[in-house]
């Protein structure tokens, strides 16, 4: 910007007397309206500095120049004051309104009720995100099943005793409530061709007397994995990968012999953690696990295939961490109790 | 199963593992111990005493004055137990003794007393008292061998006893002597078989007793041995020892020997009075249709022909039964003090024969329990030789030289094995002659018919070795689980996608302000028709009470006992995802919602009515692009008779009929003591929609409003209908933004006003158009008889 091009306004004070008082109007001005008849009387097409620029043609070239230079700084020293009133008029006016709308914001809000997933669906959910991360597919089958899915094609001999520690509920007609998530081994099995690996999720049933850790109804979680050549150690290596997913990385995996009539061989398993609630570290038994027996497969028509599968209670993973007293209360629909596990949807 | 550790060290030599390492072991070997613990021996205080004198005490129907003696001195005790003899040997705490209390705790302090005006030095003791096993009928009492003025403490010391929970499939390990060989066989050590050496005896008859089997498929074995000039006596310390370390109450010297030795061997074996056998002959036979049987337990029962009974011939040569073969023993036979001569019976029956009487009379028996699983089929010529031989030490009777036998011995089918087959499915190598030698510890015959190619024979106790597999568990369980590796498999799969959890539905319900809950599937039938729910389909046989009889045949009724049980609260919103039993089994959603859905306590709330809880419905639908529409019922009271008729909706989704939604018949709420409750009971899935994306359409719409005036019976979906048909194709929505009833109204009318939107495809409608459209609209609306109000 070169010296002398512009005038800069208030440079050289307005020379008209009126103008202190004029300024003065303006900066007093109560609302928009008294400003904007200021706007009028001062600078509208009638207005007094209007006029007085209308009236610089009477004046000869140097006088016109002069006074012109003069009016014009007045105009525009009237036109910013005018918007600085304007201005401020607005901010006040926000102000006001930003003051009438203040909230008590420590008032409780006006909140929709609360839901949540009932605990052993959080639970489940958990176990699932696990299985899926590692390539399991999830499904899932019928409650009421018949006694070849949940017993003969098991490999359950009829009349043994190995039944007995099924506690069944048998239906009138001759079916039955499944005692374990194994029938679905066989549908699958029946329906698809190795190799899977597969989970399922589900309720199981067992007429057994009822009390604080047992219930007629609990949950289970199966995994069956079939290939080519499935190993023992593989069924180790993807229960400790449950167990690291599930607890975190370090913990440990122990097998130990045991019998179910569709593995062979057979073994329940324990994961060794951080029990949460003692801080103590132990041996956490969850369930049975072994090789798929070659019966089962002979009864779903597979040859050349070996296979594993591990099942456990989901009540136990949800008892155990969070010292819940009493098996029941999942079944109870007591919201004192389902409202505490809200928050992890 | 109790294991008494010394008992268990009598079969081995040398001194066992210490208790935690034998622990593991066992625990290792699939012997899965369930707890370890102390039983305590006799207290200290407690002396052998001999009954010199007993006699009533007047003034009371049970108290007994007794004196007794501990060979150096007498003492006056007052008794009170039903059976006190002269000439018993039992045991009296002295004053001072400190007894055990029953399940813990400090125990009773006896004291010198006077009762009835009678001083007492003591106390004469039960087993329990004593805290040495559960019996509380009757002092404890002893043989010879326990000698006079001993300290009861050092006659009968505590005992470390190891509890093992058996899994069905190891009969074998079902006794002291099969645990002992599953612990050599890991340990690599000899065992010591408590019959090994003993004289089994001449089979054959001459010795006055005789066996008739019918059925040899039912009873592959039986042996029958007398023994002479017995006395029935109070056993042994060291066997009331060992029985009462199990949990058994010693009995007399010959039914403890018969329990010892079941315990011992695994073999159960019955004594039976031989005077009471008619000419000392057991037969073996099915019931006879209306046959029944006195058991010991004085219970009589009305046997089935399939029931395998111990029978004899009676005074007129006619079989009766006197025992449930391989289960329970009758009245008739029983020894008692008097018996002079024994007949023992060793058997083995049928698994299936026995299991399936036993399941008739539903009776479990120890005896029952082992041959159900299997008892060994070549054991009952030992077994009975140790028994009859230990009878004999304990009761001073003779055994006959000669055993009547029926059966056997039988040698288990060889199964071939590929040692390779280790490798194979563990994924550890076990070295061939190491896997060689766990087999022959176990008891099997190992041949060796060429390269990866054996042929192994089970011991005759194995009922779980049948198939190779059965073997490689044996080899990997005796070199130990621990030695299992942890791979990952390598596998070409690609898991489907699938949700068949409903987990996304769930989630939504969770986050629409719903909590999911629970519930059993069994129910009562009361339970379901105070629901107004369709009747039970399934019904359970042996149910868990009545109000667990049947199967759910719907969900809510579960939801509404929540809300019952929830009552307290202002507001409740439920849901449960789960399966219902009619004709088939389905998948069922069901929604509950009573209250305010919405509010602060203090400012607004929203109002829970059929509206908001329609808007949970349609926020579900919505958040997976679903298209979802409520219609009435048709006849509520048969399709949904749950539901308020006047608030009851047929539920579609995507076009498809899912179910009823509506508010609870207040009768139903009423008899659950709820209020105003909204339910729903939809079937799964409820899928979302393929979602194909439409480019957006720039052109302007334009708007019109219009109230009409109707019966309040006609639906906004009638009128919705009515006015789209005649809107054309040109309409874009119809939406209604105000519904008004009362007021200058006509009673039974109401005005909905509705707001047209119009769009054309590609270009600007002009004010005329519309207006025409709208005309279109008001002509329909009037020609159906209604009045409008533009």
């Amino acid at each position: 910007m070169t010296e002398g091009s512009e005038q800069r306004p208030g440079s050289q004070t307005p020379e008209a007397p009126e103008a202190a008082q004029w300024l003065a109007d303006i900066a007093a001005a109560p609302d928009a309206a008294a400003l904007q008849e200021l706007r009028v009387r001062l600078i509208g097409k009638k207005g007094e500095i209007t006029q007085r620029l209308k009236e610089l043609g009477k004046l000869d070239p140097d006088q016109r120049r002069e006074q012109g230079q003069r009016i014009n700084v007045l105009k525009q020293s009237v036109e910013s004051a005018i918007e600085a009133r304007k201005a401020e008029l607005e901010r006040r006016k926000l102000d006001e309104q930003l003051a009438s709308e203040r909230v008590d914001v420590t008032l409780p809000g006006t909140r929709p009720t609360e839901g949540g997933l009932h605990l052993l669906t959080l639970v489940t959910n958990r176990l699932l995100d696990v299985f899926r991360s590692l390539g399991y597919e999830v499904v899932t089958g019928p409650e009421l099943e018949t006694d070849h899915y949940n017993f003969s094609a098991l490999n359950f001999p009829p009349d043994h005793p190995a039944r007995d520690t099924q506690d069944t509920f048998w239906t009138t007609d001759g079916r039955l409530l499944r005692t374990h998530t194994s029938p679905m081994q066989v549908r699958y099995m029946e329906a698809h061709k190795p190799p899977f690996k597969l989970v399922v999720p589900g309720k199981v049933f067992r007429n057994e007397a009822v009390d604080v850790t047992h219930e007629a109804q609990f949950h289970q979680l199966e995994a069956l994995v079939v290939g080519e050549r499935i190993t023992m150690a593989d069924l180790r290596g993807a229960i400790n990968e449950m167990a690291q997913a599930l607890i975190g990385p370090g913990t440990k995996t122990r097998l130990q012999p045991t019998y179910f009539p569709f593995v062979e061989p057979g073994a329940e398993f324990a994961i060794w953690w951080t029990n949460p609630r003692s801080g103590r570290e132990e041996w956490l038994e969850l369930g049975g696990c072994g090789m798929v027996h070659p019966k089962v497969f002979e009864a779903v028509g597979y040859e050349g295939v070996t296979g594993f599968a591990f099942g456990f209670g989901i009540e136990r993973l949800a008892l155990v961490p969070y010292a819940i007293p009493d098996i029941r209360y999942f079944y109870q629909g007591d919201m004192r109790v389902l409202e505490q596990f809200r928050g992890i949807l | 199963m109790k294991l008494p550790l010394s008992w268990l060290q009598t079969f081995f030599d040398q001194p066992l593992p210490d208790v935690d390492a034998l622990v593991e072991i066992m625990d290792g070997l699939g012997l899965a111990v369930e707890n370890v613990t102390e039983h305590p021996g006799a207290p200290a205080g407690v002396v052998v005493v001999d009954v010199l004198e007993v006699e009533p005490i007047e003034g009371s129907d049970y108290l007994k004055r007794t004196l007794v003696t501990d060979g150096s001195s007498t003492h006056q005790v007052v008794c009170g137990a039903p059976v006190v003899t002269v000439g018993m040997r039992t045991a009296l705490a002295l004053p001072g003794t400190r007894l055990p209390a029953a399940g813990g705790g400090d125990g009773l302090e006896v004291g010198q007393r006077e009762m009835l005006g009678v001083a007492s030095n003591g106390m004469l003791c039960s087993p329990r008292e004593l805290g040495l096993y559960d019996h509380a009928g009757g002092l404890i009492t002893f043989g010879q061998d326990a000698p006079l003025g001993a300290d009861l403490s050092t006659l009968w010391g505590s005992e470390t006893i190891i509890e093992v929970e058996l899994t069905p499939n190891r009969a074998d390990a079902f006794s002291l002597l099969g645990v002992a060989r599953d612990v050599a066989a890991k340990l690599g050590v000899p065992y010591k078989h408590p019959a090994q050496g003993l004289d089994s005896g001449e089979p054959g008859g001459g010795d006055g007793l005789a066996i008739q089997i019918d059925d040899e498929a039912g009873c592959p074995r039986f042996t029958l041995r007398g023994i002479r000039g017995v006395k029935v006596l109070p056993s042994p310390l060291w066997l009331q020892r060992r029985l009462g370390a199990i949990g058994l109450r010693p009995r007399n010297n010959l039914i403890d020997v018969t329990n010892f030795v079941t315990f011992e061997l695994g073999q159960p074996s019955h004594a039976y009075d031989l005077a009471k056998l008619g000419g000392g002959v057991i037969q073996v036979r099915r019931a006879r249709p209306g046959e029944t049987l006195e058991l010991l337990t004085e219970e009589v029962l009305e046997l089935d022909p399939a029931d395998l009974l111990i029978a004899t011939p009676g005074a007129d040569g006619q079989s009766v039964a006197i025992g449930l073969a391989g289960v329970m023993g009758g009245r008739h036979d029983s020894v008692s003090d008097a018996t002079t001569d024994v007949a023992l019976e060793v058997a083995n029956f049928d698994p299936v024969t026995v299991r399936r009487t036993a399941q008739r009379h539903k009776l479990v028996t120890d005896a029952r329990t082992r041959f159900e699983r299997g008892v060994d089929p070549n054991l009952q010529l030992l077994a009975s030789a140790r028994a009859a031989t230990l009878i004999a030490e304990v009761s001073g009777g003779t055994v006959d030289r000669s055993v009547s036998v029926t059966g056997c011995d039988i040698t288990r089918p060889a199964v071939a094995f590929r040692p390779s087959r280790v490798q194979f499915l563990m994924d550890f190598d076990v070295p061939l002659a190491d896997q060689r030698a766990y087999l022959e510890r176990l008891g099997c015959q190992v041949v060796e018919r060429g390269d990866d190619d054996w042929l192994v024979t089970p011991p005759s106790w194995r009922y779980d070795m049948s198939i190779e597999e059965d073997v490689v568990e044996e080899v990997a369980r005796l070199h130990g689980y621990e030695h299992i590796g942890e791979t990952v498999p390598d596998m070409h799969f690609v898991p489907s996608a699938a949700d068949p959890i409903h987990r996304e539905l769930k989630v939504r319900l969770a986050a629409a302000g719903l909590q999911e809950t629970v519930s059993y599937v069994f129910t009562g039938e009361d339970e379901l028709r105070r629901a107004n729910a369709p009747a039970p389909h399934v019904f359970l046989k042996e149910p868990q009470g009545v109000e667990r009889g049947v199967l759910r045949t719907a969900l809510y009724p579960g939801l509404l006992a929540a809300a019952a049980g929830n009552r307290r609260l202002p507001a409740l919103g439920l849901f449960e995802v789960g399966r219902v039993f009619l004709e088939d089994e389905l998948e069922r959603l069901a929604l509950l919602t009573t209250g305010p859905r919405a509010g602060s306590g203090w400012g607004a709330e929203l109002k829970g009515d059929f509206y908001s809880f329609k808007g949970i419905l349609e926020a579900t639908a919505a958040l997976v692009g679903a298209e979802l529409v409520m219609a009435p019922v048709g006849d509520p009271a048969t399709d949904a008779p749950f539901l308020h008729p006047g608030v009851a909706a047929a539920v579609s989704w995507n076009g498809r009929h899912v179910g009823h939604a509506g508010r609870l018949h207040p009768e139903v709420a009423a008899r659950y003591e709820l209020g105003e409750v909204y339910v729903a009971e939809l079937a799964l899935p409820l899928e979302g929609r393929v979602i194909r994306f439409e480019e957006i359409n720039r052109q302007p719409y334009a708007e019109r409003d219009l109230a009409i005036i109707a019966p309040d019976t006609v639906s906004f979906a009638a009128l919705k209908a009515l006015c789209a048909d005649a809107a054309g194709p040109l309409l874009l929505t119809l939406e209604p933004f105000d519904v008004y009833q009362g007021g200058r109204l006509e009673a039974g009318t109401r005005s909905v006003a509705l707001r047209f939107r119009f769009r054309a495809e590609n270009r600007a409608l002009t004010d005329a158009e519309v207006d025409a459209l709208m005309q279109n609209v008001i002509r329909s609306v009037k020609g159906a008889g209604y009045d409008v109000r533009a």
